[in-house]
């Protein structure tokens, strides 16, 4: 009788690791997938969107700091390189960090990296070509996100640093051919 | 009983038992490669290619979007300096001195990390929030009720927890976090 269990609890088993393993892969991409369905749900993708500070009803990501000001861009690379070109913010801390689609960190740069200068970053698969003047990015996935933060030292600094970041740009490639 | 039934049993127990086993360790909390300083906890892999999956998964759980170390480390408390669970009924004084890097702020979460309402619409102390004496050292009040100095509000939630996000942190404490010298946590008392 207890016999022919034994291969089926073996393959239960066997089922139960995968099922663990599986889940715990799909969880990072699941979440990203909702988070950017949440982030660009409202705007279009390859452009960047300017968040309001974030507040107790206000809070498009978990854990979203109230001293940073966000502005992202969800990106698609199946039609091409996507350039993000990042305004820098003078005298303050300030990163664009790219996120794929597995919430891995595939590039960050701060005012510190760019010595105060503008980030230029062109965001591509393997085998796409970079434009001069932008540093390459490589992603092992066409969806992804690009982050800027911004730190305010107080809450009426607003409106000055919210000016400035709008001048930064998250753009499709447009085709020479 | 056929054999086909007796797999279709033990295959459907284990993607059920597999899978609700892998939620509970994400929803577990971030204990995966944890280290510690004083009632604060880190992590040496967010938002890197080195961590592991459940890493990576509680990661996108809690922390989504994270910055890798040299950026920015976050240090979360969900205990006092004496071990105690936080608790937004009761008052804590949080006290430090020059924490090692370029900018630091102080935000108050419940539950998986979101920010809680309050009549003073405040929910972090950054850096320039707190007045430091000629040694560096400053201190901060977490309370239910309105405080005299810098005070974040609790909004008398039953348990919350608070993130120091360290921006630029020295090499020193992105390859020791457990030696630098954070602030203490200490509760005064209870409504």
């Amino acid at each position: 009788m207890m016999r022919r269990w034994i291969f089926p609890i073996l393959a239960g088993g066997l089922v139960a690791l995968g099922a663990y393993q599986a889940t715990l892969l799909a969880t990072p991409y699941a979440l990203m997938y909702a988070a950017l369905q949440k982030i660009g749900g409202a705007g279009e993708v390859n452009r960047f969107a300017f968040s309001q500070m974030a507040t107790a009803d206000n809070q498009p990501i978990v854990r979203p700091s109230p001293d940073l000001s966000y502005s992202t861009c969800v990106f698609d690379l199946s039609k091409g390189p996507v350039l993000v070109d990042v305004m820098p913010v003078p005298g303050r801390y300030w990163s664009v960090s790219i996120f794929d689609a597995r919430t891995d960190v595939a590039a960050v740069r701060s005012d510190r990296d760019t010595q105060g200068g503008p980030a230029r970053l062109a965001l591509m698969r393997q085998g796409q070509k970079a434009p001069s003047g932008y540093e390459p990015v490589l992603l092992g996935y066409d969806r992804g996100l690009a982050l800027i933060r911004i730190l305010l030292a107080n809450p009426s600094e607003f409106p000055v640093v919210d000016a400035i970041r709008r001048k930064s740009t998250c753009k499709q490639l447009p085709t020479s051919n | 009983m056929k054999a086909w039934h007796r797999y279709a049993i033990t295959i459907a127990l284990a993607l059920a038992g597999g899978t609700a086993f892998a939620v509970n360790q994400v929803r577990g909390g971030l204990n995966d490669g944890r280290v510690s300083n004083g009632p604060w906890e880190t992590g040496k892999s967010f938002g890197t290619v080195d961590a592991s999956a459940l890493t990576r998964a509680k990661v996108a759980l809690s922390g989504l979007m994270a910055l890798p170390a040299k950026e920015a480390m976050y240090f979360t408390a969900t205990r006092d300096s004496d071990g105690r669970a936080l608790d937004g009924r009761c008052t804590y004084d949080v006290r430090g001195g020059k924490l090692d890097g370029r900018w630091w702020s102080v935000t108050l979460y419940e539950g998986e990390g979101w920010l809680v309402k309050n009549a003073a619409n405040r929910w972090s102390v950054p850096a320039s929030a707190v007045v430091a004496d000629t040694q560096g050292k400053w201190a901060f009040t977490v309370s239910p009720d309105a405080q005299a100095g810098s005070w974040l509000p609790t909004g008398s939630v039953k348990t919350f927890d608070l993130t120091l996000r360290l921006y630029h942190p020295s090499t020193d404490v992105i390859k020791n976090p457990e030696k630098g010298s954070l602030p203490v946590i200490e509760r005064k008392g209870c409504a």
